[in-house]
């Protein structure tokens, strides 16, 4: 009973819809039951009850093939504006048999899904590009299978909605660039003190040439040089429209994540650190601005 | 399931299942193709084998021109725009044309729609040819077939995987094609034949004619001529008299019908005395015109014709298996009102060829002046000859081969039996006939199934007395049979036999069944079938019960084939206790072993020491490699000791 009532409840989830060949197959029906009738061949009867049976047993079969996979997605990673992001999506099959001959779609994109055992689950990555900053909701997503015999085919829609946040597009000038510009105002090499390896932070000025040339890539440092101190991107002082500063401030927020340098963003109304705030709290400000 | 462990390790690309699925449908067709198409199919079948690649525009246009000329070689002589209407020549061109264009887009190694299509095609236009037992088996092996070939194609070329679900789909479709092949509405239009070719062999003792010396058809073979469904028990020993021809003509060494000048008028004349039975034959080609009813007959059979002396005859010889429904009356005689003519035939005989005989007839007709005695005492007068029935007699003088038989060599078989008695109720002055047919052997039956074999074949005498013609089993006379004589040794070997002959006919009742419900099942038995059930409410339930036997059935093996796979005996072992962690409400993290898993329970349940048990017992037989009977069972044991 238990049974049944799972079967109706994953039944009542699952979409049929004819295929091609399910009017191949009637057609099949049709040409063998003019054989059985006009001739009355009760071996053509019997293969004509068989197609029908198994066409219409198919049904149930591709229902429960299909019925109890669950998809949850996971959140993982950040979307940029305008960039190709991965949305993961974990598939479980909560039978005990494995499910075939599954693929999961979002409008034209078509993932399949090899053999997924009874119990077991699969984590799939559905590329996705947000079109603008903020917030966006990921859904139409459905998994889809003509398993058994491709006589129809079963959709099951993912109705969890993937609700993220879109960062602005990371683009601009570089942040080296920027510290480049603003050398002077920041810090003055004072006097040699060594080599170290060259770690992608460093001035291009500031690399030596001679170790380059042996294999390494070096750079001077000097020891009198002024501290650097942190860099402040002020968006009012920043060229182009609201999109373009923020697109600029996101990639300086990422380069600066990504060399561990602290930072503040001056917002007209707002001061964003990164001594007090998180990166990503960063960039949601900037997404949501 | 260890017999499909070698299916594991086989992975077949979607051109291979195909390939299979060719091989399988096409193997019925090969018997019906012609010597060029075979040929045909050799080359495409060698060229597939040694090119592995697609093949080139050349070769494809080259195979196209050589599988016309292989059906214009194979419908040579056959063909013509009017003989297509013979569906046959019809269908073996379509059979022709697939098989080309088949061959054509195997060789290009693509796969379309009509590629997927062609092995059901075949499978159908396959059955147009043959309709038999083995035919039946072989159709529900190749559905099943092309099935596991769709499932393999859908599961990656898993063979074993494929196989466990086309037989799950398999079972869940048999109880519909059960209950639709009973009562899916049928027509009656007549059962088409055409195609398959009837047996040339001649399978009977029996031809109209009846010869008393070494070209009598004496044929003691076990070989089925008819099998019989009675409606119901099968009728007693001395009922089973089935009628063949009657001869009335004694020509010295053999016996004739009525010359077909002087053959009697028919006419709607049948049996009605003693119980009426119904029952169903099926006739193995004879290449004769008879069809065989129980004596005696009381409806013509359809497409038959039905003689004045109960014979029943088609027009054209019987060359494939016959089937027809029947009704007698069983009794040993019936009334006839003989005509001059006929009378005056059933009386002729020579008193100089048989004098002997005719002086006994004489004293016998003198001393009994009613018909009726006369003929009793004939048949102690035939009891008084002390004569022999055996297959294999001394010769008898063919120019006197009553007086030969009674008073001289005193042995022979029944045609030599009838034949004297005959010739002496005519000269003891009672008009007189002889039967030939069959005497069935009642210990060739099972319930209500009957098998007649050829060793069945009689010959019996039937007497015109007070308007009736009455049946005389002449044979019953002989007090000795040769082959009673039987040293120990042989009947110990008989009663071996007895085993195999018992089992032979169960086969033969359950093929009869198999025929009988299946293959030659009509609307007319669907009506039948109806109408009983409407009026026994028990077989109602019966049959109920029998769809619900065949559903429990196709269920468990189901469940037996839904049964998820193990990678070992220990993981199956412990699913009942995974299953109750899981019930409780423990799941399985991802990635977590099976130890993490039994350590995470143990430390929220540190009183259940059985868990450690089983995880050390699992360790032991995962990692220690210790696969012993002992150790999986001692498994089991703590398993089952957990969930009590």
């Amino acid at each position: 009973m238990k049974s049944l009532l799972k079967f109706i409840q994953i039944y009542k989830s699952t979409k049929q819809h004819a295929t091609l060949f399910s009017l191949v197959v009637v057609i099949l029906l049709f040409g063998l039951f003019l054989e059985a009738y006009m001739h009355d061949f009760n071996l053509v009867y019997i293969t004509l009850f068989f197609i029908f049976s198994l066409a219409f047993s198919a049904g149930p079969i591709g229902v429960l093939n299909l019925g109890y996979l669950n998809a949850k997605f996971i959140r993982s990673g950040r979307f940029f504006a305008k960039t190709e992001g991965k949305i993961a999506i974990d598939i479980y099959n909560a039978s005990t048999t494995a499910s075939w001959s599954v693929i999961l779609h979002h409008e034209d994109v078509s993932i399949p899904l090899t053999k997924l055992k009874g119990e077991t689950s699969t984590t799939l990555f559905i590329p996705f590009t947000p079109n603008k900053r903020g917030f966006f909701n990921f859904k139409a997503c459905y998994l889809e299978s003509k398993y058994p015999l491709s006589t129809a085919r079963l959709t099951r829609t993912i109705d969890e909605i993937y609700k993220g946040l879109a960062y602005p597009q990371p683009k601009g000038k570089s942040l080296r660039s920027f510290l480049s510009e603003k050398e002077s105002h920041y810090g003055e090499e004072k006097e040699f003190d060594g080599l170290r390896q060259y770690d992608g932070s460093q001035k291009l000025s500031h690399i030596h040439w001679a170790s380059v040339a042996k294999g390494e890539l070096s750079v001077k440092v000097f020891t009198k040089e002024t501290q650097t101190p942190n860099p402040v991107f002020v968006f009012q002082s920043l060229e182009g429209d609201k999109e373009t500063r923020l697109s600029q401030l996101c990639l300086w927020t990422l380069e600066c994540e990504k060399l561990n340098m602290p930072f503040s963003i001056h917002m007209p109304q707002r001061v964003l650190s990164s001594s007090k705030e998180s990166i990503d709290e960063i960039l949601e400000t900037l997404a949501q601005y | 399931m260890k017999f499909l462990k070698p299916l594991h390790s086989t992975d077949f690309t979607p051109l291979r299942l195909l390939d299979l699925s060719y091989v399988i449908v096409l193997l019925p067709l090969i018997l019906i193709l012609k010597t060029p198409m075979l040929v045909f199919m050799f080359i495409v079948g060698v060229i597939l084998f040694m090119k592995k690649t697609a093949a080139k525009n050349l070769l494809i246009i080259f195979i196209f021109f050589l599988g016309l000329l292989a059906v214009y070689l194979s419908l040579y002589g056959a063909f013509s725009f009017r003989g297509l209407s013979r569906l046959k020549l019809f269908l073996e061109l379509l059979v022709y044309t697939l098989i080309v264009v088949v061959s054509m887009q195997r060789l290009t190694q693509k796969i379309n729609v009509y590629l997927l299509l062609s092995p059901i095609l075949f499978l159908a236009l396959s059955l147009f040819f043959y309709h038999g037992i083995y035919m039946l088996i072989y159709v529900i092996f190749e559905i099943f077939f092309l099935l596991w070939m769709i499932l393999a194609h859908r599961m990656e070329g898993d063979l074993l995987e494929s196989f466990r679900s086309s037989m799950i789909m398999f079972m869940y479709s048999l109880p519909w094609v059960v209950v639709l092949f009973i009562f899916f509405p049928r027509i009656s239009f007549e059962h088409a034949t055409y195609g398959f070719k009837g047996e040339t062999v001649q399978r009977m003792g029996h031809d109209g004619t009846m010869y008393l010396d070494s070209k009598a058809l004496l044929v003691p073979s076990a070989r089925i001529v008819m099998e019989v469904g009675f409606n119901k028990k099968v009728p007693s020993s001395n009922s089973l008299y089935f009628r063949g021809s009657t001869l009335y003509i004694d020509k010295i060494d053999h016996w004739e019908p009525l010359p077909h000048y002087s053959k009697r008028k028919n006419k709607m004349y049948y049996a009605t005395q003693g119980p009426s039975i119904e029952y169903k034959v099926t006739l193995y080609p004879t290449q004769k015109h008879w069809i065989y009813l129980l004596d005696m007959p009381s409806l013509t059979v359809k497409n038959a014709t039905l003689d004045r002396d109960l014979i029943s005859t088609l027009k054209k010889p019987i060359k494939e298996p016959l089937h027809y429904d029947a009704r007698s009356s069983l009794s040993p005689k019936f009334r006839d009102l003989l005509d001059s003519y006929t009378h005056k035939i059933s009386s002729t005989f020579s008193k100089e060829q048989n004098p002997k005989t005719y002086i006994e007839a004489q004293k016998i007709k003198t001393a009994f002046p009613s018909e009726e005695k006369r003929a009793k005492a004939l048949m102690k007068f035939f009891q008084a000859q002390s004569l022999t029935y055996s297959l294999k007699p001394e010769a008898l003088d063919i120019n006197h081969t009553t007086d030969s038989f009674l008073f001289d060599k005193r042995q022979g078989y029944c045609v030599h039996f009838a034949s004297s008695f005959v010739t002496m109720s005519r000269m003891a002055g009672i008009p007189s006939r002889i039967v030939t047919g069959y005497k069935a052997d009642i210990s060739n039956s099972v319930e209500n199934y009957l098998a007649v074999k050829e060793r069945d074949a009689h010959a019996w005498a039937e007497l015109y007395i007070d308007e009736h013609w009455v049946r005389y089993e002449s044979t019953s006379t002989a007090i000795t049979i040769t082959e009673q004589a039987e040293t120990q040794e042989a009947k110990e070997v008989k009663e071996e036999n007895q085993l195999y002959k018992s089992i032979n006919l169960y086969l033969m009742y359950a093929k009869y069944q198999v025929e009988t419900w299946i293959l030659y099942y009509s609307n007319i038995r669907q009506l039948q079938l109806l109408k009983y059930a409407k009026q026994n409410p028990r077989f109602i339930f019966t049959f109920s019960m029998s769809i619900l036997v065949l559903i429990v059935f196709t269920s468990l093996v189901i469940s037996y084939f839904r049964r998820p796979r193990y990678s070992s005996k220990s993981i199956s072992l412990l699913q009942p206790l995974l299953k109750s962690l899981k019930n409780d409400g423990y799941l399985r993290k991802k990635e977590e072993t099976l130890h993490q898993y039994f350590l995470r329970y143990m430390q929220d349940h540190p009183d259940k020491n059985f868990i450690k048990e089983i995880d050390e017992c699992y360790e032991q037989i995962s990692y220690g490699d210790d696969n012993s009977k002992e150790t999986l069972k001692e498994l089991k044991k703590l398993v089952k000791k957990s969930l009590s």
